[in-house]
């Protein structure tokens, strides 16, 4: 199942995509199956609370949710109904939100692709996990702007894998760790590295990753049982349309699972978000000359990840 | 004025209240308003929508409510003098005023966008090491919070942790690139904040100029018990803030100690954007080891930990090991 989150009349709506390929209203159809299904009088209410009102209350909710909008589904397909503009919409004629669109924990891995590693001139790759918070106001949606704020001279690109926590996680194994998971979907972890450097001679970075619209993701969450290796995809970048990363989720040092089963010693919770760090082909790491691939105001970045889809922002002046 | 968020025994845990404290008491000020609308020429059917609408469930909220809310709270305080905090009722007889045993508290803030713990900002700091030209900060996930009187329960991955005091700006008006000569009227006051690390953890992550599960896990942050609302900046200034462990003071200090002013800080990190509930901790310093005096102490299980300033109050934990909790 492929979830959203998308904008209805300025209002935050969660959906799901039908075969084909339109999103339908979780509430609407849920509320619909449940009053012609189960003849249920008070069918708003209770689709309200089953559902949640928001992505993160939906993967709280845990499998019983995902069940039910499975049967929401199911039940209109039975009915082929056409989209209407209420409970069923062409996906050209709504908003999608990242399908998270605030993460209660957004971690990024960093450092955790070896021919990115070189690239940024690091000796050798770290010893455990090295990742950072990425605030989750940054998130943003998969055709949202990404703004360039005016304190920042370059701002850089990452392609990204985020992966999308299910389940309450503490102290999992790593074989254990994909059962834990909600879902998958394509993410950009923009950068300021110059605000990165001024920040790391003195402490951490933290706003070098956290302006407003630095964090893309989506367009969809894609369920797990969609992707039974994750290991096994391929992610790209492309800038107005020129290749810069190309690489693959099997190049990375610590897996996915090795990912969860360590972050998981701080406690992960449903609707957290662990990002995999991205591969080589980055603004900071081309040699000699980093100038021309640093983004400008204008354009377009596109990030894709092989069966989970794609991202397309484009950066503006803030 | 102080407020604190918390909820009592007999409600649903969502169903926070704001407390202001009068008099040595707690009162609920949803409650004490309606009354106050009820004995006024205005009253209505409406007294109860309007005062929840002016004490919502979280401080952040009722802060967002901007100056008509700090109006509705100051004719609390009026009324309450005039009446008497002990003869507080509801409109039709319920319960106002209680005493703070009787409340469950809560940390002040539960889910803040920005929880930053500015560091590298204290005068020990300054002496041992280069003028840092920004104030930069580190995250602490709103997951991690807890107040005063819940245990600090020592994390299985760690063999060495330790506490630092800080002074936390709380927004109280939302703002963007604000400039500094503006930046006090976005600060609606102050509350304390315990930044617990786990040193080893910490030090390494450091290594990678990242930290996230030395800084992060439960009860990695404690925060109030109140919000100490609208000092004025010079009491805030000077507001001497005390880290003690089992009794031995290890850490004292008052934010004129620090490097960068309230105004530098708050307008460096509303660059991103702040709002109100937002809070920016201002601490004692950091990853410095050793018994003198400023640095973090190391704590042991069966530790007391206290952290406390004469106006705010204090956050009191126990340190505990992690062996046997249901986590």
């Amino acid at each position: 199942m492929k979830l959203v989150t998308f904008v209805y009349k300025n209002h935050e709506r969660i959906g799901a995509l039908d075969d084909v390929g339109r999103i339908v209203d979780l509430h609407k159809a849920y509320e619909t199956y449940l009053c012609e299904a189960e003849c249920n009088p008070t069918a708003d209410h209770l689709a309200m609370v089953a559902l949640g009102r928001n992505m993160v209350e939906l993967l709280k909710r845990g499998a019983a949710s995902l069940e039910a909008a499975r049967k929401a589904l199911a039940h209109l397909g039975q009915k082929k109904k056409a989209a209407d503009g209420e409970t069923v919409f062409e996906c050209s004629t709504v908003r999608l939100m990242a399908p998270v669109p605030r993460p209660g924990a957004l971690i990024s891995a960093g450092k955790n692709f070896s021919d990115h590693v070189a690239e940024m001139s690091s000796t050798k790759g770290p010893a455990a996990p090295v990742a950072f918070l990425k605030l989750p106001g940054s998130v943003i949606g998969p055709e949202d702007d990404i703004s360039y704020p005016t304190e920042v001279k370059n701002l850089d690109y990452e392609v990204e894998l985020a992966v999308i926590i299910g389940k309450p996680c503490v102290d999992v194994t790593e074989d254990e760790a994909l059962q834990y998971v909600a879902g998958y979907a394509a993410f950009n972890d923009i950068s300021a590295r110059d605000v990165i450097r001024a920040e790391n001679k003195t402490g951490i970075h933290l706003m070098g990753k956290s302006f407003p619209g630095f964090a893309p993701m989506g367009p969809y969450l894609v369920t797990a049982d969609e992707i039974p290796d994750p290991q096994r995809l391929k992610l790209s970048l492309s800038v107005n349309g020129e290749k810069r990363q190309d690489s693959h989720l099997g190049y990375m040092i610590f897996k996915i699972c090795e990912m969860i089963s360590y972050w998981s010693q701080m406690g992960l919770n449903p609707g957290d978000v662990l990002t995999t760090g991205t591969p080589r082909g980055v603004a900071a790491g081309r040699k000699p000359d980093q100038t021309p691939w640093w983004l400008k105001p204008g354009d377009v970045v596109e990030a894709e990840v092989e069966k989970v889809g794609r991202l397309r922002n484009r950066v503006v002046v803030e | 004025m102080k407020l604190y968020l918390g909820f009592l025994e007999s409600s649903l845990p969502h169903e926070t209240r704001i407390f202001g404290e009068v008099g040595g008491k707690l009162i609920d000020l949803k409650l004490a308003y309606a009354d106050y609308l009820s004995h006024t020429a205005n009253s209505s059917a409406a007294d109860y929508e309007l005062a929840r609408y002016y004490f919502p469930e979280t401080i952040a909220a009722f802060l967002n409510r901007g100056e008509t809310a700090q109006k509705a709270l100051d004719e609390i305080v009026f009324f309450a003098g005039r009446s008497g905090v002990a003869n507080l009722r509801g409109p039709a007889g319920e319960k106002v005023t209680y005493d703070a045993e009787e409340i469950r508290l809560l940390p002040p803030f539960q889910n803040p966008e920005k929880s930053f713990v500015i560091g590298f900002s204290d005068r020990a700091r300054k002496e041992a090491l280069p003028k840092p030209e920004v104030p930069t900060g580190f995250y602490k996930l709103p997951q991690t919070f807890v107040t005063g009187g819940a245990p600090l329960v020592w994390p299985k991955f760690s063999e060495e942790l330790d506490a630092d005091a800080c002074l936390a700006l709380v927004i109280g008006k939302a703002g963007k690139r604000i400039p500094p000569e503006q930046a006090w009227e976005h600060v609606a006051g102050a509350t304390l904040v315990v930044d617990v690390t786990a040193r080893d953890v910490n030090r390494r992550e450091g290594l990678t100029t990242n930290n996230l599960l030395g800084k992060n896990f439960p009860s990695s942050t404690s925060l109030g018990p109140p919000l100490w609302l609208k000092p004025t900046r010079k009491e805030l200034a000077s507001a001497v803030i005390q880290l003690s462990v089992d009794g031995s003071v290890r850490q004292q200090f008052a934010l004129s100690d620090c490097v960068f002013t309230i105004e530098q800080i708050v307008a460096r990190w509303s660059i991103l954007g702040i709002k109100p509930g937002d809070f920016l901790a201002i601490g004692a310093s950091m990853a410095l080891q050793g018994d003198r005096l400023q640095n973090p102490a190391p704590l042991k299980i069966g530790a007391k930990v206290v952290c406390s300033s004469p106006a705010i109050g204090e956050l009191s934990h126990p340190v505990v090991s992690s062996k046997g909790m249901n986590r």
